[in-house]
């Protein structure tokens, strides 16, 4: 009995515990309903790190963007086009693009953190900016990153191999390139001028981060980022959640002009914030979803600002032919946006194995064969409900030296049964006969299974024996980096909006293991691909990216390609959202109106 | 029963160490860490995260390394993915399964026990044979079904038009990092009832078959015959003589469950968002997390064995005619 009573008091005593917690929760809740909160998801398991310089995927950039800053940044209105972030002006050179001269804005300070003296962020200086990108540099950080500047900076690569040979890794020693001026200017000059420069100043990887954290919080400086971004840290939960509130001491960082903005932007609404100091909400809380359902129900509750369309929701909320937003979604105040990504979705060939690979006339016409019998508009429209986008050349939609139309001449554009049987004849196998199986490596997945079906009938019917062989993300790449895989399927998504970032897919010096998984060597494509680093965006550098391009269509180092388009929904009461995947420092600019929450 | 519990202890110890030698090879069938970096890789940084990971060592000694460190609990490493030392990961992700899997099997048991012998107490009547058909159709449908029109029906379309319902249909960022979350009165019943209301659905077909079973079993024994002869109530019959033979079958059953009081259930947590253990571990198998897969399922195999142990105990316990020797 008095057993009984304890357990009792003992469970009497637990509720109260709990109960009182409930009630401090309940509490600051109350404070955090005055509060501007927005609740946004992240489809997958969310990022992996929160240190730039570990960083890699788009959820890593999407959680890093909010905390840190890079001296460019893609514009919120047109996001093809970049602007100054951390620096007063763009920056400029007099030497053609060798030498870059830099100017950092006044009053950016890093957040209030631990790390710095009295706990009060300080300016950042071109010291920073100098620390932050010889980090990527730094093989503790397993160098994830050094491609994005390998051969790029005067004497960078001769002080990665000193510093990484050495016994400790020196920060304080010089790199040629880097040369400070005064506390708010620089310069970095380059090995040569390459235009893609700019382009990764504007890469979340190099984010500037102050040297007293890194070295405050050693390891775990992935998990306590300390920068200069609009909103700062509270709470990452890894696969779960991520929250941060509004950083008060944010510089000087204003909502897009009213002229910026296109007319259908317009027409969306989407000035209505124009020359207003951002960020607008106290907080955001990002929620990780590793599955569709959970993340569509809780949009469609309302307690999600926007989420990205699955493909199995997409005949839900859209219609099917016209790509219109549904009566019901439109009827609840929901605005859709539709994104044309940088993709290029491919079947790439080996060109160094036996049967397909090679130049002669005979092999080439092989590959063409091939790819004048696969129909891409089949399968887009049997599996993607015709919502990708097919095109010719490796340059995806929206980018110098994409073709007019998605279409090239030079292109074995399938479906051409008769082109296909025509060059099969040409190839040494007429009517397929005498021609071994084609073994396509790809990874295994129900989406891939089925294309993979498809492929091998619209093949047989030019007698040409298709063998799929399925495998896991892994192996495939490992079978591709030891060019063991003679067909493949692939894809791969541009870092930046430059066609020469696609271009440097058939670059010779970088075959497997590097990313010309092809193995395409053509040494007028490489002279030519080393000429257009060096250019700016000019009608002379497009006729050239265009030239390459039917160089390797010519040459049909593959079959394809294809680019998705993303659809996103928005509940009405997120503002200002126009959602972009060409970076994700966008995030500040949102905004929410809790009257129109249901 | 000390010597029992050692003697069956160091019996196991072979097939433990059987059990990681077998699961550290398979994960070494492929190139774990050009798995692990993706795209743009190079040679160089494939041979420092190959070195930091000491895959460069014979298989032999990553073998010993591993054991030494499962032996003196060393779960310092750190996951490839997020950073954070395997040990934190296990700490924070065996509450919320708990909170789950608990309520979970103590509910199932205590319903499918009870259908069980209701069941096998009216054998071939029609309350039998209904209870028998709900059984099987429960376990004739995916869990996966189950889960997503529980989702639906259970949480979304509720809550659309009832105010205040009380499920939600995920795990949203205010569970924060707080252990305790899922132990709140209200938090629990607003994340996990839901759950552990579809596991239980999930499980109770199969758990109610096999108690069934169990029970006529029982029922047709003698001294069943005996205690209705000497006038024994139905109640008295079916709870105290019947349910205390059947132990031995439920205890089994019971304990077969108990490790995913620990380990949780994938797709309960993967999709109503609960961090538990489950949802960890596919996490790290979707990103070649290396280092957690490893230990997850070293871990796994420890409980299995150390459950089978405390099983043959139990035997003991509660029927006197087992003896441990």
């Amino acid at each position: 009995m008095l057993k009984a009573r304890r357990i009792a008091a003992l469970g009497l005593a637990a509720v109260c515990l709990l109960n009182a917690g409930t009630a401090i929760g309940a509490e600051s809740t109350e404070k955090k309903d005055e509060l501007k909160v927005m609740q946004l998801p992240i489809r997958t398991d969310g990022p992996k790190s929160l240190d730039p310089v570990e960083g890699s995927t788009t959820y890593d950039n999407m959680a890093c963007a909010q905390f840190y800053e890079t001296l460019l940044t893609n514009k919120y209105a047109s996001p093809m086009e970049m602007e100054p972030l951390l620096l007063a002006e763009m920056p400029t050179t007099e030497d053609g693009g060798t030498t870059w001269h830099f100017t950092l804005k006044e009053g950016v300070y890093f957040h209030d953190n631990a790390c710095f003296p009295g706990g009060k962020g300080r300016a950042i200086t071109p010291d920073d900016v100098f620390y932050s990108i010889k980090r990527l540099a730094d093989d503790e950080y397993k160098l994830e990153n050094w491609w994005l500047l390998d051969g790029t900076i005067l004497g960078f690569n001769e002080y990665k191999d000193a510093q990484n040979a050495a016994d400790e890794f020196d920060y304080d020693a010089p790199v040629p390139g880097f040369r400070k001026i005064n506390d708010r200017e620089f310069e970095i000059v380059l090995t040569k001028p390459v235009y893609r420069f700019l382009y990764i100043l504007g890469m979340f990887q190099t984010s500037v981060v102050p040297r007293e954290a890194v070295e405050y919080y050693g390891k775990d400086f992935a998990r306590n980022p300390v920068g200069t971004g609009p909103f700062i840290l509270d709470t990452w939960v890894p696969k779960q959640s991520l929250t941060a509130d509004r950083n008060p001491n944010y510089h000087e960082v204003f909502y897009p002009g009213r002229d910026e903005w296109s007319r259908e932007d317009k027409r969306a609404r989407l000035h209505r914030a124009a020359g207003k100091q951002v960020p607008f909400v106290d907080r955001v809380e990002f929620t990780m979803f590793i599955e569709d359902q959970p993340m569509w129900l809780e949009f469609n509750a309302g307690n999600l600002g926007y989420t990205q369309v699955p493909e199995d929701y997409f005949q839900e909320a859209f219609d099917r032919s016209s790509k219109e937003l549904k009566e019901s979604f439109l009827r609840k105040g929901m605005r859709p946006h539709a994104n044309k990504l940088l993709d290029f979705t491919f079947r790439g060939f080996n060109m160094e194995d036996e049967l397909l690979g090679g130049y002669s006339t005979e092999k080439r016409a092989l590959r063409r064969a091939i790819s004048y019998a696969i129909d891409l508009d089949e399968i887009n429209e049997t599996f993607y409900s015709g919502r990708r986008i097919v095109y010719d050349g490796p340059i995806p939609p929206g980018l110098d030296g994409h073709p007019e139309d998605g279409r090239s001449e030079a292109a074995a554009r399938g479906r051409n049964i008769a082109m296909a049987r025509e060059m099969l004849a040409q190839a040494g196998y007429p009517d397929g006969k005498g021609l071994p199986a084609i073994r396509f490596y790809t990874s295994q997945n129900a989406i891939n299974n089925a294309v993979s079906e498809m492929v091998k009938r619209q093949l047989a019917e030019v007698n040409i024996k298709f063998e799929p062989v399925f495998m896991d993300f892994s192996t495939l790449i490992e079978a591709i980096n030891k060019k063991k895989a003679p067909m493949f399927g692939f894809a791969w998504s541009s870092d930046y909006p430059d066609g020469e970032n696609n271009l440097a897919l058939f670059y010779g010096p970088n075959e497997a293991p590097g990313s010309n998984h092809y193995n395409y060597k053509r040494p007028e494509y490489d002279a030519l691909y080393e000429k257009v680093l060096t250019m700016g965006p000019s009608e002379e550098r497009t006729a050239i990216y265009a030239q390459m391009r039917d160089m390797i269509l010519d040459d049909c180092a593959y079959v394809g390609g294809m680019a998705r388009e993303r659809f996103y929904l928005m509940n009405p009461w997120l503002l200002n959202c126009k959602p972009t995947e060409r970076y994700y420092g966008w995030f500040k600019y949102l905004d929410v109106d809790d009257s129109k929450r249901e | 029963m000390w010597t029992y519990i050692v003697r069956r202890t160091l019996y196991n110890i072979p097939v433990f160490l059987a059990i990681v030698f077998v699961l550290m090879l398979a994960l070494r069938v492929n190139d774990p860490v050009s798995a692990q970096l993706g795209k743009n890789a190079g040679e160089e940084q494939i041979r420092l995260l190959t070195e930091e990971m000491g895959l460069d060592e014979p298989f032999i000694v990553q073998y010993g390394v591993f054991l030494k460190k499962l032996v003196t609990l060393d779960f310092s490493e750190r996951s490839w993915d997020q950073g954070f030392p395997v040990s934190e990961m296990i700490f924070k992700a065996v509450p919320p399964s708990m909170a789950i899997t608990i309520p979970t099997l103590t509910v199932t048991a205590m319903i499918a026990i009870c259908v069980g012998l209701v069941s096998a107490f009216n054998r071939g009547r029609a309350i039998d044979r209904s209870l028998m058909f709900i059984a099987v159709i429960g376990m004739s449908i995916s869990v996966l079904v189950y889960i997503i029109l529980g989702q639906y029906f259970g949480a979304f379309v509720p809550s659309e038009s009832i105010e205040g319902w009380p499920f939600q249909v995920a795990v949203d960022a205010s569970a924060g990092e707080s252990a305790l979350f899922f132990f709140q009165p209200a938090q629990w019943v607003a994340f996990c009832m839901l759950p552990v209301m579809i596991n239980v659905v999930v499980a109770l077909g199969y758990d109610a078959r096999f108690y069934r079973a169990v029970m006529v079993e029982e029922s047709q024994r003698d001294y069943i015959r005996t205690a209705k002869a000497k006038g024994a109530s139905t109640r008295r019959v079916m709870f105290v003589h019947m349910l205390k033979n059947a132990m031995i079958p439920i205890i089994t059953r019971i304990m077969i469950s108990l490790p995913f009081v620990i380990t949780g259930s994938i797709l309960i947590e993967v999709f109503f968002g609960i961090p538990g253990m489950g949802r960890t571990l596919i996490n790290a198998i979707n990103s070649k997390d290396f280092p957690v897969i490893q230990t997850f399922t070293a871990l796994f195999a420890a409980l299995f064995i150390a459950s089978n142990i405390l099983t043959d105990v139990l035997y003991a316990l509660v029927d006197p005619r087992v003896r441990l020797s």
